[in-house]
C-alpha cells in the first residue's frame, strides 16, 4: 500500500516536470506580453519533431538535440513576436486570441501535411530502463526529463532575478508603461520573453521524445494541463506555474490510483474549481516571480 | 488594473470554447467546398466511403481510404458491374475528421449530394454509430467492420460482415489459456464506445471460460503517462494484461510495462494492436504480443493476393480494417450485380439476401458471408494473431492458424 502510494507520487512528480515546462512558457508570455498563447502545445510538438528527425536521420540522442531545439525555437519565438504578436498588441483581446489560436490550427495542419498523422517514436538505450528502489521504480528517461526541466526552471528564475534583462522583463510585467518610461525597450523584452517561452516548449519536446510518441496533435495533450497549471499557479507567476504543475501531476496520478483511471483529471479539475472558488487569483498570487 | 487582469482567464476560456466551435464550423465548411462535385460519367455508380482522414484517427483512416481505392480499382478493372452494362464504381470519400458532429453532417452531405448506392465506413465505432443512424434514416445501406454490438440493434440498413466485439472477447479469453493454465487477467480499457463494449464482453464471458479477472479498469483515452495505470496492474497481481486501446495509448502502456520490469503476457485484442505502425513504434518489444482481429492478410489465397498488391503500392501489409473493407467493396459489387439497380433500397435488399462463399467478397474468417436479420454475418468469427518477426501471423483458432504460437 505504501509502495503503491509512493510509486503514484513518483509517477505524478515526473510527469509534472513536463507539465511545468509547458506551463512556465504560457505563464511567462502572459505575464510579460499579456497574451494567451494557445499555440504553446504546438511548439512542444515542433520540439518533438526536431528531436525525432535528428535521431532518425543522424542518430543524435534526443537529450543532445536540446541544444538544437531550444535555440531553434527561441529564434522562432522572436520571429513570432516580431512579425505576428507585435502587430496585434494594440488591438485588444479578440485579435490576440484569434492570432494564437489560428497559429495553433495552422501548425497542427502543416505538421499533418508534412509529417502525416503517424506516431513517431525514438528508441534510446534508456527508453525502457528504470531505476529500482525497493518496490519502487523510477523510469530513467522520465527522471532525466524531470531533472533537466527543474534545472531549466531554476535557470529561468535566476535569469529573471539577477540579470538586467530578466529584471526588465519583470518590470514590464508589473507595469508596462512605467517600465517604458524607465527606458526599457518593450519590443526587445517581449521578443526575449516569447523566445524563452518557446525555447522551454522546445525543451519539453526534446525531453518527451525518449518516452512519448510524436504526432501532429500531441501538443493538445499537454497544453490543457498547462493552462490549468497556469491558472492554478496564478497567471504570470513562474514559480506558481512550476509548483502547480507538480501538484497537478501528483493529483492526477493519485486520482488514477485511488479514484479510477478515468478520473485522474476529475481530481485535477476539482482542485482547479476549489482554487477558483476560494482563491480566485490562483494559489500563489502576485506578479511575475 | 490588477483585478481586470485576474478576471481575464475564465473569460478567455469561454472564448476558447467559442473559438473551438467556430473553427470546427469553418473547417467543416471548408471541407464542403474542397470536394468538387465530380463529373459523373453516365454509367458510373457512386459508392460512399466515410473515413476520418484528419484528426486523431487520421492515420488509420488514410490507410482505409487507400484500401478502398484499391478495391474499387480491382472491381472496375475486372469489368465493373456487368448487370448494369459494365458500369464502373465511383468512390466518393468523405473526411469525418475523427469528430462525431462532423460525421453527422458529412454523412448527410454525402447521401444528399451524391446519392450513393451504398456506403462503407467509418473505422471507429463511435463514428460508425452516428453514420449508421443517418444512413438508416436516409434508407441507404451501410457496411462496416466496426465491432460495436450496438450496430446490430434496431437497424435495417446496417450490415456487419465481420465478428462482433462480444465474439472478440470470447476468442481473446480462449487464447489466454494457450499461454497460461490459470490466467489472472487485468483489463484496462479506454472509456469510449469501442473500449466499453469490448471490455464488457470480456467481463461477461470470463467466468464461462474459466478466466479470473483481477482488475477491470477504464481510463480516459489520450494518456499523458501510463505509469499510474501500470502501477495499478502491478498491484493487482495479474499474469495477463488485456489493454483495449488505440495506438498512442498502447505505446505508452507497453513502454511503462517494460520500464516497470513487469513480467506479464499481453493480449491487446483488436484496435491499435493489429496495424503495421504498432510494430514500427513498439519495435522488438512487440514480438510475441497477441491480438485478435476480424480479418488478417494471411487468412486465404485471395487475402494474400490483395495484400501483395497493397504492400507493393504502400510498402506495408494490408491491416485488418483496410483488408476487411476491400471485401466489403466486393460485397457491395456483388449486391449491385444481383440488384441490377443503383437504387439504395434494392441494393439493401440484395445485400440482405447475399450468400457468397468464394471470391474476394468471401475473403473473411469463416469464408462465407450471409447476413442474419440483425445485419450480422452468421458465419463470421475472429482470428487470433501474434507478432512474429515484424509480421502479424494468424495463430488461432486451429482451423485458421497459419503458423504455430510463439511461446516466450
Amino acid at each position: 500500500m505504501i509502495d503503491t502510494l509512493a510509486q503514484a507520487v513518483v509517477n505524478g512528480l515526473l510527469i509534472g516536470g513536463i507539465y511545468a515546462l509547458v506551463s512556465i512558457g504560457v505563464t511567462l508570455i502572459f505575464g510579460v506580453v499579456k497574451i494567451v498563447n494557445f499555440a504553446q502545445g504546438e511548439f512542444v510538438m515542433i520540439g518533438m519533431y526536431i528531436s525525432f528527425f535528428l535521431a532518425a536521420r543522424f542518430g543524435i540522442d534526443p537529450l543532445l538535440s536540446l541544444f538544437v531545439s531550444m535555440p531553434a525555437l527561441f529564434v522562432v519565438g522572436v520571429l513570432v513576436q516580431h512579425f505576428l504578436i507585435r502587430r496585434v498588441l494594440a488591438l485588444g483581446d479578440m485579435p490576440q486570441i484569434f492570432l494564437t489560436f489560428a497559429l495553433s490550427l495552422l501548425l497542427v495542419n502543416v505538421a499533418l501535411l508534412l509529417f502525416t498523422a503517424d506516431y513517431r517514436t525514438v528508441e534510446t538505450p534508456y527508453s525502457e530502463v528504470a531505476i529500482h528502489l525497493g518496490a519502487i521504480y523510477v523510469p530513467l528517461a522520465k527522471l532525466i526529463a524531470f531533472g533537466v526541466a527543474m534545472a531549466l526552471s531554476g535557470t529561468l528564475w535566476v535569469f529573471l532575478h539577477s540579470t538586467d534583462l530578466g529584471k526588465a522583463m519583470r518590470a514590464a510585467a508589473q507595469n508596462r508603461d512605467v517600465a517604458m518610461l524607465m527606458g526599457i525597450n518593450p519590443d526587445r523584452v517581449f521578443a526575449v520573453a516569447v523566445g524563452v517561452a518557446l525555447a522551454l516548449a522546445g525543451a519539453a519536446g526534446s525531453l518527451l521524445m525518449p518516452f512519448y510518441p510524436a504526432y501532429p496533435m500531441v501538443g493538445q495533450v499537454f497544453v490543457l494541463m498547462a493552462f490549468v497549471a497556469v491558472v492554478l499557479g496564478t497567471l504570470g507567476n513562474v514559480t506558481g506555474a512550476l509548483i502547480a504543475s507538480l501538484m497537478m501531476g501528483i493529483a492526477e496520478s493519485l486520482g488514477i490510483q485511488f479514484v479510477g483511471s478515468d478520473s485522474g483529471l476529475i481530481v485535477v479539475f476539482l482542485m482547479l474549481l476549489l482554487t477558483l472558488a476560494l482563491r480566485p487569483s490562483g494559489l500563489f498570487g502576485g506578479w511575475l516571480r | 488594473m490588477e483585478n481586470t487582469q485576474r478576471r481575464l482567464p475564465p473569460r478567455q476560456q469561454r472564448r476558447r470554447d467559442f473559438l473551438v466551435k467556430t473553427a470546427g464550423g469553418v473547417v467543416a465548411a471548408g471541407a464542403l467546398s474542397a470536394l468538387p462535385a465530380r463529373l459523373r460519367a453516365a454509367e458510373s455508380i457512386n459508392i460512399g466511403g466515410l473515413y476520418p482522414v484528419t484528426g486523431s484517427f487520421a492515420q488509420i483512416g488514410q490507410g482505409c481510404v487507400n484500401a478502398a481505392k484499391l478495391a474499387v480499382q480491382m472491381v472496375n478493372d475486372a469489368g465493373g458491374i456487368k448487370s448494369l452494362g459494365g458500369a464502373k464504381l465511383n468512390l466518393i470519400i468523405s473526411d469525418l475528421q475523427s469528430d462525431t458532429t462532423v460525421t453527422r453532417t458529412e454523412t448527410d452531405r454525402l447521401i444528399s449530394g451524391y446519392k450513393p448506392a451504398a456506403i462503407h465506413g467509418c473505422f471507429a465505432s463511435a463514428l460508425t454509430l452516428i453514420a449508421s443512424e443517418v444512413a438508416e434514416r436516409a434508407k441507404v445501406p451501410l457496411l462496416t467492420g466496426s465491432s460495436s454490438d450496438q450496430l446490430n440493434k434496431g437497424r435495417h440498413y446496417t450490415f456487419t460482415p465481420f465478428s462482433r466485439a462480444s465474439q472478440f472477447a470470447l476468442a481473446q479469453l480462449q487464447m489466454s489459456k494457450l499461454v497460461s493454465d490459470k490466467p489472472k487477467v487485468a483489463v484496462v480499457f479506454e472509456n469510449t464506445a469501442f473500449g466499453t463494449s469490448t471490455s464488457n464482453g470480456l467481463r461477461e464471458q470470463a467466468p464461462g471460460e474459466g478466466v479470473e479477472i483481477v482488475l477491470f479498469e477504464p481510463y480516459s483515452a489520450g494518456l499523458t503517462d501510463a505509469g499510474p495505470l501500470i502501477n495499478k496492474v502491478k498491484a493487482s497481481g495479474a499474469n495477463m494484461l488485456f489493454p483495449v486501446s488505440y495506438l498512442n495509448d498502447l505505446i505508452l502502456i507497453i513502454r511503462a510495462i517494460k520500464q516497470g520490469g513487469l513480467q506479464i503476457a499481453i493480449n491487446g485484442g483488436s484496435g491499435g494492436f493489429v496495424i503495421p505502425d504498432f510494430y514500427k513504434n513498439v519495435g522488438n518489444a512487440a514480438e510475441g504480443l497477441l491480438g485478435v482481429a476480424h480479418w488478417n492478410h494471411d487468412i486465404n489465397g485471395d487475402a494474400q493476393k490483395v495484400n501483395a498488391a497493397y504492400q507493393k503500392q504502400y510498402g506495408e501489409f494490408l491491416f485488418e480494417y483496410a483488408g476487411g473493407l476491400v471485401a466489403q467493396t466486393f460485397m457491395i459489387a456483388d449486391a449491385l450485380e444481383q440488384a441490377a439497380s443503383t437504387d439504395p433500397q434494392k441494393v439493401r435488399d440484395a445485400i440482405a439476401a447475399l450468400d457468397v462463399s468464394q471470391g474476394y467478397a468471401a475473403m473473411c474468417p469463416g469464408g462465407r458471408v450471409k447476413f442474419g436479420p440483425d445485419g450480422k454475418n452468421i458465419y463470421a468469427h475472429p482470428v487470433g494473431v501474434q507478432w512474429q518477426h515484424g509480421d502479424l501471423a494468424t495463430v488461432f483458432p486451429k482451423d485458421d492458424a497459419r503458423v504455430p504460437l510463439l511461446k516466450s
